[in-house]
C-alpha cells in the first residue's frame, strides 16, 4: 500500500505531463453508446469544468475518469500512465453528500477512512484529517459528530475535507453543489476556489450550471449531444482573483458565459456535434 | 420491526421483478440445475448412511407418490391447512383491529407495552403441555397454540402501525376538519398496511410453525403427527416424505403471502420500483 | 424534580395494568379447585423451589442455557456468514434461491425426528437443531441488508482504494447492521422455541425436560412454574438483546429519531 501521492509538491520537471488526459475515451452500455470519442487534457494546477445538457453522459464520463468503470473505448491517462482502475492520486467528491458519508461513524472516522485504508497510522491519519477539516472551515468540534447531524453544506465540506486529506493529484467533483441552496453554493464555490489556489490542486468539476463553470474554471469543456463528444473547449481569461459579485458583473464573464451557453444550447437541440479538441 | 426494515424488504421484492424475459429463462434453468445438483448431493450422502437413516431422494419421492394416493395423507394435509387457516384468520380478525385501536391511544399503548412485551417472549411451546391436559390431543388444542403464538407479532406490529399514524391523525383531523371516520377509512388504514404486513408475514410463519409443532409434539392429527408417528415406527422414508410436505406447505404459504403483499402494496413507492435511485 | 415525576409517571403507566392483572389472578385463583389452574400462590411457591434455589435452578437451567448459548451463537455466525456470501455473490444467490426457500420453509420442529435420526438424542443434536432453525431469519435479513448497501458508499470505497476486507467489515456489515439485528431478534425467539422442543426427547435436564416430566407426573404447579420461568428467561434474554442493540445501533436510533422529528 503506497501512501497517497502528494499532489502539490511534485518537482516542476513533471510539469509538462498532463495531470489527466482522455484520449478518444468512449463508453457504451451494451449497444447504447453514451460517450463517443472524448479528447481533452488537464494540466497540473488547472481548474477545468465540464458542462453539458442533462443526460448527456456527464456522470458516465466522471465514472470512467475516476476509474470506477473501465471505458469501453479509448484511453485514460493519469500523470502520463494509462490506467483503468482507481488511482492513488485521484479523489472524488460526489453530488449526494448524504450518501457518500458513512452514517454509523463520526466525521473524523469518515475522513480518515481513505488514509487508514492506504496504510497510514491512525494517529497520523487523524492529524491530517483535523487539518483538512480546518482547511474547509469546519470547527474542531464537528469531528466527533455524526455526519447526519450536520447541515447539507457542512456535510459537503466534510466530503471535500476527506478528498483533501487524501492529498490527491487530481480532484474530481461530480455536480458537488447541485444539492445545496444558492447561498451555500456560493460559499462552497469560493471555498474550492481558495483551496485550489492555496494548495495548487488540479480540479475537474462536472456541472450543469454554466455560471458556476465559468466562474470557477481556467477552461470549460462543453460536451455535445449523443453520443457525447467534446463540442469545444473554451478558455476563461478572467484572472486568478475571482469574486462572486465583481467577476460575475464583468463584460468578459458575460462573453464567456454566452459562448458556453451557446455551445450547450446548440448541443441540447441538435444531435451529435462535430467533435473537436483545442 | 422498524419502518426501514419494511422498505428494505419490499425494495428487494421489487428488485426481484425487474428481469427481462430471456434472462429470466436462463436463470430458471440455472436454478433447476442447482436443484438437480442438490438432489445428487443428497443421493451421494444417502450412500454414506445406512439406508434406513438417510434414504435417497428417489425412495422418498416414490413413497411420497404412494402416500398421495391414500386418503389418510390428504386428511392429514387438510387438517393442517384448516387449522393453520382458521388460526391465522382468528389472529388477523382479533389482532389487527385491537392492535390498531390500542395504537391509536397513547395511554393504551403505554399501559400494554410491558405486558405484551413479556407475553410475547414466552415460547408458545411452554403452554403446550398444559393445553394438552386441558384440551387433549385435538385440533382445538393446536388451534389455541397457534393463535397464542402467532397473534403477538400481528398485534404488536398493528400497534406500531397505528402509532405511526396517530400523530398525523390528530393534526390532520384538526387542521382540515376531516371527519374522523373518513380519515380512518381512507388515510389511516391504508397507511398502516405496510407495517401491518410486516407483522402478518412473521405471524403467518409462526402460525404454520406452531400448527405443525403442536401436531408433532402433541400427537394431534395432521402433518406434524405423521412426521412424529413415522419416526416412532422407524419408518424414516415416510418421515422424510412428510417433512417434504411440510416444506411444500411452507413454500405455498410464503409464496402466497409474497404475491399478496405485492398486490396490496402496489401503490407503495418501494414496490413500484421508485426506491432510492 | 419534574423530570423525576415524568419518569415515575411513565413507569407507573406501564406497570399498572400488569400489576392489576397479577393481583386479579392471585385473588381469583386463591380458592381454585380446578386441577389445571392452581392458585397463583402455589405456583409461585413451586417457582421459588425449582427456579430460585441455586442448585436446582442450575440443574434445571444449565443444559438449556448451553443449548441456547451455543445454538444461537452458531446460528448468528453461520447466518451472517452465509447471508453475506449470498448477498455479495449475486449469481450464486439466484442459483440457490429455490433451495434456500425450500429449506427455510420447513418448520424447524418438523426436523426434530430427522435430527434425532442423524445426530442422536444428546446436546449436540439440540444445539444443531437450534442452530439450523434459528439461522434463517438472520441469514435472510443479512442477505437483504448486504444487498441494500448504499452504492455511493461502495463507489467511494473503491475510488479511495479501500481494501476488500475493510470494505466488508467497516462498510457493508455496518450498513446492514439494523437489518441483521432485526433478523437476530426473530432468531432469538425461534431459539427458545426449538430449545424447549428439543428437550422433550431424550433429555435429562433443562427447561423443556422439566416441563415434560412435570406434565407426565401430573405436577401441575411445577408445570406452571416452568411456564413462568420460561417467560422470565425469554424476557431477560430480550432485555440483554436490546441492550446490545442500543449500543451497536446507537447511530441508527439517533438518526431515525432525527428523521422522525423532521417529518
Amino acid at each position: 500500500m503506497t501512501t497517497p501521492a502528494t499532489g502539490a509538491n511534485r518537482p516542476e520537471a513533471d510539469g509538462d505531463v498532463p495531470a489527466l488526459e482522455a484520449r478518444a475515451l468512449g463508453h457504451s452500455y451494451g449497444p447504447r453508446e453514451i460517450l463517443g470519442g472524448i479528447d481533452f487534457s488537464i494540466k497540473r494546477g488547472e481548474f477545468v469544468c465540464i458542462v453539458g445538457p442533462s443526460g448527456v453522459g456527464k456522470t458516465t464520463l466522471l465514472r470512467c475518469l475516476s476509474g470506477l468503470q473501465k471505458a469501453t473505448a479509448g484511453e485514460l491517462l493519469v500523470l502520463g500512465t494509462v490506467v483503468d482502475e482507481p488511482q492513488p492520486g485521484v479523489a472524488v467528491v460526489f453530488q449526494d453528500y448524504s450518501r457518500s458519508l458513512m452514517p454509523w461513524t463520526s466525521v473524523l472516522h469518515n475522513v480518515t477512512l481513505p488514509l487508514r485504508a492506504n496504510g497510514l497510522k491512525t494517529a497520523e491519519a487523524e492529524e491530517r484529517a483535523r487539518q483538512a477539516l480546518a482547511q474547509v472551515g469546519l470547527q474542531p468540534t464537528v469531528a466527533d459528530l455524526y455526519p447526519w447531524q450536520l447541515s447539507g453544506g457542512m456535510q459537503q465540506r466534510v466530503a471535500i475535507a476527506r478528498a483533501l486529506a487524501y492529498n490527491p493529484t487530481v480532484l474530481l467533483m461530480d455536480e458537488p453543489f447541485a444539492s445545496v441552496d444558492a447561498q451555500t453554493r456560493s460559499d462552497l464555490e469560493d471555498l474550492v476556489l481558495r483551496l485550489q489556489r492555496e494548495l495548487g490542486l488540479t480540479v475537474l468539476l462536472v456541472t450543469h450550471d454554466i455560471d458556476e463553470a465559468v466562474y470557477l474554471s481556467d477552461r470549460v469543456v462543453a460536451l455535445s449531444g449523443s453520443p457525447a463528444r467534446v463540442a469545444d473547449i473554451v478558455d476563461v481569461p478572467l484572472g486568478t482573483e475571482r469574486d462572486q459579485i465583481e467577476t460575475k458583473s464583468t463584460h468578459e464573464f458575460a462573453e464567456v458565459r454566452a459562448k458556453v451557453h451557446g455551445l450547450v444550447r446548440h448541443a441540447a437541440s441538435s444531435g451529435p456535434a462535430a467533435s473537436s479538441a483545442s | 420491526m422498524t419502518a426501514p426494515a419494511v422498505e428494505e424488504t419490499t425494495a428487494s421484492i421489487a428488485a426481484r421483478s425487474v428481469t427481462p424475459k430471456p434472462a429470466r429463462l436462463r436463470w430458471i434453468l440455472i436454478q433447476v440445475a442447482a436443484v438437480v445438483l442438490a438432489g445428487v448431493v443428497w443421493s451421494l450422502a444417502s450412500l454414506a448412511f445406512p439406508s434406513s437413516t438417510l434414504p435417497p431422494p428417489t425412495a422418498v419421492f416414490a413413497r411420497l407418490g404412494e402416500l398421495a394416493l391414500t386418503p389418510g395423507f390428504w386428511s392429514a394435509v387438510g387438517i393442517t391447512i384448516a387449522t393453520f387457516a382458521i388460526a391465522l384468520v382468528i389472529c388477523i380478525v382479533v389482532g389487527v383491529p385491537v392492535g390498531l385501536a390500542i395504537g391509536a391511544s397513547t395511554v393504551a399503548t403505554q399501559s400494554t407495552r410491558l405486558l405484551f412485551d413479556f407475553l410475547r417472549t414466552i415460547p408458545p411451546i411452554a403452554i403446550l403441555p398444559l393445553l394438552l391436559l386441558v384440551l387433549g390431543a385435538e385440533m382445538e388444542m393446536v388451534l389455541v397454540l397457534a393463535v397464542g403464538g402467532a397473534i403477538w407479532p400481528i398485534l404488536i406490529q398493528s400497534i406500531y402501525a397505528a402509532r405511526q399514524g396517530e400523530a398525523l391523525l390528530v393534526e390532520m383531523a384538526k387542521s382540515y376538519r376531516i371527519p374522523k371516520a373518513w380519515f380512518i377509512r381512507h388515510i389511516f388504514v391504508p397507511g398502516a398496511i405496510p407495517f401491518v404486513m410486516t407483522g402478518l408475514r412473521l405471524g403467518t410463519t409462526i402460525c404454520l410453525l406452531l400448527t405443525i409443532s403442536g401436531e408433532l409434539l402433541g400427537s394431534a392429527p395432521g402433518v406434524g403427527y405423521e412426521i412424529a408417528n413415522a419416526q416412532a415406527f422407524y419408518d424414516n422414508t415416510r418421515m422424510y416424505a412428510y417433512v417434504i410436505v411440510s416444506a411444500v406447505l411452507g413454500l405455498i404459504v410464503n409464496g402466497g403471502f409474497w404475491a399478496l403483499q405485492r398486490r396490496l402494496l402496489r401503490w407503495h413507492p418501494s414496490v413500484r420500483g421508485e426506491a432510492r435511485s | 424534580m419534574s423530570r423525576l415525576r415524568t419518569w415515575v409517571s411513565l413507569v407507573a403507566l406501564e406497570l399498572w395494568l400488569p400489576l392489576l392483572l397479577v393481583v386479579i389472578w392471585w385473588f381469583a385463583s386463591e380458592n381454585s379447585t380446578s386441577v389445571y389452574f392452581p392458585p397463583l400462590r402455589v405456583i409461585l411457591q413451586s417457582f421459588a423451589e425449582n427456579w430460585l434455589v441455586p442448585e436446582r435452578a442450575l440443574a434445571n437451567l444449565g443444559p438449556s442455557l448451553q443449548v441456547i448459548g451455543l445454538g444461537y451463537g452458531v446460528a448468528l455466525l453461520g447466518g451472517i456468514a452465509i447471508g453475506t456470501l449470498l448477498g455479495l455473490v449475486r449469481p450464486f444467490e439466484r442459483a440457490v434461491r429455490p433451495i434456500v426457500e425450500a429449506l427455510r420453509a420447513i418448520p424447524g420442529v418438523a426436523l426434530l425426528p430427522l435430527f434425532i435420526v442423524l445426530f442422536g438424542i444428546d446436546q449436540p443434536m439440540r444445539i444443531l437443531l437450534v442452530a439450523y432453525g434459528a439461522a434463517w431469519p438472520v441469514l435472510l435479513n443479512t442477505l437483504d441488508g448486504v444487498r441494500a448497501v448504499e452504492p455511493t458508499l461502495l463507489d467511494m470505497a473503491r475510488i479511495f482504494r479501500v481494501g476488500r476486507a475493510r470494505r466488508l467489515f467497516q462498510i457493508i456489515l455496518r450498513s446492514a447492521g439494523p437489518q441483521i439485528f432485526a433478523g437476530a431478534r426473530i432468531s432469538l425467539a425461534i431459539t427458545l422455541i426449538i430449545m424447549v422442543v428439543s428437550e422433550t426427547v431424550g433429555a435429562s435436564g433443562g427447561v423443556g425436560y422439566f416441563l415434560m416430566t412435570a406434565k407426565s407426573e401430573f405436577r401441575i404447579s411445577s408445570m406452571w412454574s416452568a411456564i413462568v420461568a420460561l417467560g422470565i428467561l425469554g424476557y431477560l434474554l430480550n432485555i440483554l438483546f436490546r441492550i446490545a442493540e442500543r449500543y451497536v445501533l446507537r447511530w441508527h436510533r439517533l438518526q431515525q429519531a432525527r428523521l422522525e422529528k423532521a417529518s
